[in-house]
């Protein structure tokens, strides 16, 4: 195996004694009864042409609960985010291997119809995006896409639970019918998770949602991360430690394309195993 | 002959200028260079433009005045002018007297006094190049001492030489901007003469358009009429059709090169389909004369149809294949910059790759292809091979694609190919319909040029 470039962090990794060409296995301190599991990864592999960018990633990630992705920039994190909702198939010359297991069904199998994935494994973005349609479309969308409401009153209800939801009903209930793009970002993206809860999905994946955003909105979209945990399985790639501390209850860590530490988030924080972990969360590198 | 000797030993000075100024700096500082305000060949190109500069100047005045110094000489002496002639005669004498000089004595209109001009004509020739040799030498040798003479260690050359740069950056745009104004007021002078002939509503409501006017008073023919709506009629029909066959079919492989072919099948289709942009509209206009309209006329009769053998279909269709690689292209570049996170946002919430791009990605790029669309269309208009050779002469107004019907360009090249004479209505008319044409074209340009920049800001 060999490991991605990253210069600093491959330094640290000689001066902490870890690269012998072997990384290990990972360690994985979460213990989840068979009924807990809601979505289990099984030795996932990713290739971009022919460079590798995942090494075989084993995780299973609880229902109802808040998992976060942590680790430096090109660790692999988003990509393996992408592969829960096979957005990775958009892009030309990626490969998936193994076994993404969701409900008991291979989600990465050439059967499963990534429409009907989409609708149930919803995503968030790193930079919001709303479509260039008013903000009662934007919500609309999916619910149009899949034919979630019957008539117009339905399709009313939907876009009104969805925006209450994200606590943006109060905000923009007088211009539901203005461009969603004149929106502050903050607003913006939580438009977007309205516009991706619209559809009802069970799980909603996370790619950085606070990273374009200010403080103060980014508190807002962790307190709506905290509130729609239970209803929905969540997971989450940031780039804040803190962040990841603050909403999540499981925090994985991931380092040069291997998951390297998997557990509670208290533990990872507080006492975590691997060395290369408690170099990245004390900030010797990354 | 002579001018191209002065030019080429100007160039020679100045070359020089440019090694015996850079020598001269590098000298005036015992070859540090490093002391020198700038590079020893901006010390150069500084004596350079001392040497041609003034020189250029020189010609450029000499081109615009010589001619006119040395007609009013030559006119002088000769007796049959007097202050009451017209100006044409006076036109028309001194190009009698160029052909003399030109062509030797015998002539029929050489009069001793004619032939004396000529000869004086020819002396005034000479001693103006003898001139004009040795003001250019002599602009460009002074230019060359002083330019040298002013190279020190303290002279700013590259400023000099960035003050020159910048004015010769703008004289060139100043010369595009003046000829465009000069093409638009002689458009505007001559179509103001026209209008003086035939009525403004005449010309833009009249039904009939038939220019046949006599040529010479012993002639026989018709007054004319010039009616311009059934010519704007034919323009718009077959613009129209061009547009039926370019903006669907454009958009479309549009739509398929950016979001569905894979990087081989694009970077084979795309240029292929620009090959279309590089072929001249005359070969498209034989095509359309040649295979099209033939075939368009055969499968009419086999409907029963009655397809005139020059149709606006032909020439219309044809168009519209030209237009094709414009609608295409323009259209192809606004698609893609459409930010991929729009593409995103709409296949994570299972949109298919149809629903995405009807749905987002022609919403977010309208602006954009409507722009493209405007541009195209005022191509469309100013098109001129193609209908010429396609779509007939007979000035019909009908909005049946199959009949003969002409348009703006194609009247203007008939109007004006030939032996015209240059005040009668039948020819100014062409300049009235052009007059039209651009107006028409420019509001087109304009709106698409804001609606595309209205676009790009909210991208960008």
């Amino acid at each position: 195996m060999k490991p991605m470039t990253k210069d600093n962090a491959v330094d640290i990794e000689k001066e902490l004694n870890l690269s012998n060409g072997n990384v290990s296995k990972g360690v994985n301190s979460v213990k989840l009864s068979q009924d807990e599991v809601k979505i289990s990864a099984k030795d996932v592999r990713v290739k971009y042409g022919e460079k590798e960018a995942l090494f075989g990633i084993n995780l299973d990630m609880p229902k109802g609960k808040v998992t976060s992705f942590i680790g430096p920039s090109g660790c692999g994190k988003s990509t393996f985010l992408r592969c829960l909702n096979r957005m990775n198939d958009t892009i030309d010359g990626c490969s998936v291997t193994g076994q993404i297991i969701v409900d008991e069904v291979d989600i990465l199998s050439k059967q499963v119809d990534t429409v009907l994935l989409r609708a149930k494994i919803g995503m968030v973005f790193q930079k919001p995006n709303p479509f260039p349609k008013s903000i009662y479309d934007n919500v609309a969308y999916g619910p149009r896409l899949h034919g979630l409401a019957t008539d117009k009153n339905e399709l009313d209800e939907i876009v009104e639970i969805s925006l209450e939801k994200v606590g943006l009903l109060k905000e923009v209930k007088d211009r539901l019918l203005e461009p969603g793009t004149g929106l502050s970002g903050g607003q913006q993206q939580r438009l977007c998770i309205a516009r991706a809860i619209a559809v009802d999905p069970e799980i909603l994946l996370m790619d950085e949602p606070c990273s374009a955003l200010d403080p103060i909105a980014t508190a807002k979209i962790e307190e709506l991360i905290d509130e729609l945990r239970g209803s929905y399985t969540i997971v989450i790639v940031t780039h804040s430690m803190q962040q990841a501390a603050r909403v999540s209850q499981q925090t994985a860590f991931f380092h040069l394309g291997n998951l390297v530490e998997y557990g509670e988030t208290e533990k990872i924080f507080t006492s975590p195993v691997d060395e290369r972990t408690k170099g990245y969360i004390t900030g010797r590198f990354g | 002959m002579q001018t191209t000797i002065f030019t080429f030993t100007v160039l020679l000075l100045a070359l020089i200028g440019f090694y015996m100024g850079r020598a001269r700096a590098v000298s005036s500082v015992g070859g540090d260079i490093r002391q020198l305000h700038s590079l020893p060949r901006h010390y150069g190109y500084y004596v350079s433009l001392w040497c041609g500069l003034p020189t250029l100047f020189l010609f450029i005045l000499w081109f615009i005045f010589e001619p006119q110094i040395i007609n009013s000489l030559v006119l002088h002496n000769v007796t049959a002018i007097n202050d009451e002639t017209s100006s044409a005669m006076v036109a028309r004498i001194l190009s009698d007297i160029k052909f003399i000089a030109a062509n030797g004595t015998n002539v029929k209109s050489a009069t001793p006094e004619m032939i004396a001009a000529a000869d004086h004509y020819l002396e005034l020739k000479k001693i103006g190049i003898a001139c004009l040799g040795v003001a250019v030498l002599a602009f460009a040798i002074v230019g060359l001492v002083i330019g040298n003479k002013n190279i020190g260690e303290k002279l700013k050359a590259r400023d000099q030489v960035e003050k020159a740069i910048r004015v010769l950056l703008l004289a060139s745009s100043i010369v595009a901007i003046l000829t465009t104004i000069g093409i638009v007021s002689s458009l505007l002078f001559e179509a103001i003469r026209f209008f003086g002939k035939v009525p403004l509503s005449e010309f833009l409501f009249g039904l009939e358009w038939s220019p046949q006017i006599a040529l010479r008073k012993d002639q026989v023919a018709s007054q004319g009429s010039f009616g311009a709506v059934p010519i704007f009629a034919g323009t718009m029909l077959i613009s129209f059709i061009a547009m039926c066959v370019a903006v669907p079919v454009g958009l479309l492989s549009a739509i398929y090169m950016s979001e569905y072919a894979t990087p081989k099948v694009r970077g084979l289709g795309k240029p292929i389909l620009e090959i279309l942009a590089g072929i001249p509209t005359v070969v498209y206009g034989f095509f359309a004369a040649l295979v099209v309209a033939p075939t368009i006329r055969n499968i009419g009769e086999g409907w029963g149809l009655e397809v005139a053998s020059e149709s606006a279909l032909a020439a219309g269709l044809v168009m519209g294949i030209m237009i094709i690689p414009f609608v295409s292209s323009l259209s192809d570049d606004v698609i893609r910059a459409v930010p991929q996170a729009l593409r995103d946002g709409s296949y994570a919430l299972g949109g298919t790759k149809s629903e995405t791009v009807l749905q987002v990605i022609l919403p977010a790029a309208l602006p954009g292809i409507v722009g493209g669309i405007m541009l195209a269309i005022s191509r469309a208009i100013g098109e001129t091979m193609i209908v010429v050779m396609a779509a007939g002469l007979s000035a019909n107004l009908t909005a049946n694609p199959l009949q003969a019907v002409t348009t703006a360009t194609v009247q203007m090249v008939t109007l004006l190919v030939g032996d015209q004479e240059f005040d009668s209505p039948k020819t100014l008319a062409a300049f009235a319909l052009g007059l039209v044409l651009f107006c028409v074209t420019l509001c087109l340009n304009v709106i698409a040029l804001r609606v595309v920049a209205k676009y790009r800001e909210k991208y960008d």
